[in-house]
């Protein structure tokens, strides 16, 4: 289907509870509706399979216009609606839930009451995401009148309710600083045995309020603030972010500018997802293939510091194209890294397909039907091995991708296994089209000038990091500064099914399950709970010690 | 004190220095990081650039480590757990901060959710600037740090020059 046939359906299936719909781009839809029939219109669209839930942008519109704005954004194809609603900007407006329909919107939830002040009825969970513990209550940093002597530490209050011991069940706390993890998080397994029944994470460790940050810096400055969002994926978030401010500067970025963020997309695509398979090899015991993989991640890092000057963080976007251009000593430098890296990358897909002790680890493990998938709003490659297929570069193609599309790896086994096989085979596209373009560079310019001030506007634009879909939105009044400034990173869509297929493997498995999705907690820092079984009753921490000391006493002295 | 538990005791002394020398493990802690240097970090451990010829190993636990390193800003949330990591740690213990962010900040100064550096909350022994600094300049950091270490001396303070007032 086109992207204006989506579009006339999605106008269809809204128009009984719309009150006035536009078209701010092609291929997007805005409908305004009201906050009370949130859930039906949400219901409409998921029963007619219209997309999926991609994000929510809550903004306060500020003082003198005394309301809140909440967009809910869905996508399908290249089509994106959003269902517009006003509130109340007086303390705590209700908005009814839709994480019923769609777990992974509880957490978009969360983020508008701690961030934004919005009461939401009926969300199963209304505990802190990002903010932390010393936060005081009712201050809402994402409110125009927030200052930070607001925020001044309170006592810390308890945010994660105690699991304790059940029967024979206890609580195995991970982290936030553990050998498995290279990032830190905070996971909690209720176990019964070695089997995981509950299981529940706390993020925030790495929140440093970038969304805020962007307000009070200008267009350029933010490109830079921008890019250490993640360090890893640290182009896509770059070219999402310069991607939506051309598109509301109207600044036509050239060809041979779009053909080279192309490049260094598909080389971070390799970087990324050779760290990957180190990191996951690791956490599966197989260490060899750690430093295999990463010793030829250096051939990357070599290209890339060769192409940008820089390992990571490579700043080779700027807004209106980009830094450094391309010339034949890099083309025949990037033609023999890809000889040696396609070689080996086939060698890695030998053995992830058939070691049988790292089968052992792989085969069957937190296996993701393809209904499970779509429900839990999967994205990326791990959506991708349960086969859906979902992919930005694919479905809704923007910079070169027109001109040099990739092709879809897809998988439907959905187990561990078949993710590291998707994730190799996309290398082996990846290293293709880098080819492809290096041969085919369009000749011009590099970049065009791009304005200080940018008009007014609002634009939405999607980009595919190796973890799957970056969302971005962005709003403009007309100054050196965005007004707004929305991200929602893969990582964060993926947690919902990685915590719930826990449920019901062993405990040994935990490290590859997280592992399995690529989780990057720099740019997702969040606090997600999910799903626990017989927990009717529950222990606090310090009844838990207390009840351990008598425990070990009577073990000690038998009676 | 006699002649000879004097000598035993500096004996032990210098061999307790060349073992602390030659074999310190590091304990990797992210206090609110972009990700760049913990990829440079982990870098720094496989084929290429080897860390593990200077006898260092990255350790999950903090009790069985000599040196702390430390990247990005420090956030509200992971203060707390980065103090209690530290003081984990057995004496004599070091710490490296990795970065810009670790050094002052970096792009997040300001931001909400930011204490500030790491020296902020911890006292720095060697800082390594970058953003992210390269695999190379991690391995000179430290290498620089046990060369203190082998002179029995502690790397001297690092004063920062007081914030102008406007």
């Amino acid at each position: 289907m086109t992207t204006e046939t989506l579009l006339q359906r999605a106008t269809e299936i809204l128009a009984p509870f719309s009150k006035g719909n536009n078209n701010p781009e092609t291929n997007r839809l805005d409908v305004e509706i009201e906050a009370s029939d949130l859930p039906s219109a949400t219901a409409a669209l998921m029963d007619n399979q219209w997309g999926y839930l991609s994000a929510i942008t809550p903004t306060d519109l500020g003082k003198e216009v005394n309301k809140l704005e909440l967009l809910y954004h869905f996508c399908e194809g290249a089509a994106i609606t959003s269902l517009r609603i006003y509130l109340p900007r007086e303390d705590q407006p209700d908005v009814p839930t839709i994480s019923d329909q769609i777990p992974v919107a509880s957490f978009f939830e969360r983020e508008l009451g701690e961030m934004l002040g919005v009461h939401v009825v009926g969300t199963p969970d209304s505990s802190r995401l990002f903010l932390p513990d010393d936060w005081p209550d009712g201050v809402y940093p994402l409110r125009e009148e927030f200052s930070m002597e607001q925020a001044a530490p309170v006592e810390p209050r308890e945010t994660l309710p105690e699991m304790g011991r059940v029967g024979n069940k206890f609580t195995v706390p991970i982290g936030p600083q553990h050998p498995a993890l290279k990032e830190p998080g905070h996971f909690e397994f209720a176990v019964d045995g070695e089997i995981i029944t509950g299981a529940r994470m706390r993020l925030g460790y790495v929140h440093r309020g970038i969304e805020k940050a962007t307000e009070k810096r200008n267009w350029i400055q933010n490109l830079y603030l921008l890019e250490r969002i993640c360090g890893i994926c640290s182009h896509t978030h770059t070219s999402a972010y310069a991607m939506g401010a051309e598109k509301l500067a109207q600044v036509e970025v050239p060809p041979r500018a779009l053909a080279i963020r192309e490049i260094v997309a598909g080389l971070e695509r390799i970087h990324s997802h050779l760290l990957w398979l180190g990191v996951a090899a690791h956490e599966a015991g197989f260490d060899t293939l750690f430093m295999y993989s990463w010793r030829d991640r250096e051939t990357v890092m070599d290209l890339l510091e060769t192409l940008t000057g820089n390992r990571v963080n490579y700043s080779i976007t700027v807004l209106g194209g980009v830094k450094y251009d391309f010339t034949a000593e890099h083309s025949r430098a990037i033609h023999k890294a890809m000889n040696y890296l396609e070689e080996r990358i086939r060698y890695y897909l030998h053995i992830v397909t058939t070691d049988a002790s790292f089968l052992q680890r792989t085969r069957g493990i937190g296996t993701m039907t393809l209904e499970e998938a779509k429900y839990f709003g999967a994205l990326g490659p791990t959506a991708r091995a349960s086969g859906l297929e979902r992919d930005v570069r694919i479905d809704s193609p923007y910079g070169a991708y027109h001109r040099f599309p990739v092709s879809l790896i897809t998988d439907e086994r959905g187990d561990l296994e078949a993710r590291f096989e998707v994730r190799m085979k996309e290398l082996l596209v990846s290293c293709f089209t880098i080819r492809t373009i290096v041969d085919n560079l369009p000749p011009g310019e590099l970049a065009v000038r791009f304005p200080r001030k940018v008009p007014a506007g609002e634009t939405v634009s999607r980009v595919e990091a190796p973890r799957g879909e970056a969302f971005y939105y962005i709003k403009s009044g007309g100054g050196e500064s965005p007004v707004r400034l929305k991200i929602r990173t893969p990582s964060l869509c993926n947690w919902t099914s990685a915590l719930n297929k826990a449920v019901g493997h062993q405990l040994a498995d935990v490290p590859m399950l997280i592992a399995g999705m690529d989780p990057c907690f720099s740019c997702n820092d969040r606090m997600i709970t999910v799903r626990r079984k017989n927990d009717s009753h529950t222990l606090t921490w310090s009844q838990m010690r207390e009840y351990g000391i008598k425990k070990y006493a009577s073990i000690r002295e038998p009676k | 004190m006699n002649v000879s538990q004097n000598y035993v005791s500096q004996l032990m002394g210098r061999i307790t220095t060349w073992a602390r020398v030659n074999s310190p493990w590091a304990i990797h802690f992210n206090s609110g990081s972009c990700n760049g240097c913990d990829i440079e970090i982990l870098a720094t451990l496989t084929p290429r650039y080897d860390i593990e010829r200077f006898g260092i190993k990255l350790r999950g636990s903090p009790r069985h480590a000599d040196v702390l390193i430390c990247t990005g800003p420090v956030t509200r949330q992971a203060r707390e757990r980065l103090l209690r990591t530290y003081e984990q740690m057995p004496d004599p213990k070091f710490v490296v901060a990795v970065g810009s962010c670790g050094i002052s900040g970096g792009v997040f100064q300001g931001c909400y959710n930011i204490v500030g550096h790491i020296n902020e909350v911890l006292p720095v022994d060697a800082f390594i600037p970058g953003c992210p600094p390269r695999p190379e300049a991690i391995i000179d950091g430290i290498v620089k740090l046990l060369t203190h270490l082998q002179n029995g001396t502690r790397p001297e303070p690092i004063q920062f020059a007081p914030q102008e007032t406007a």
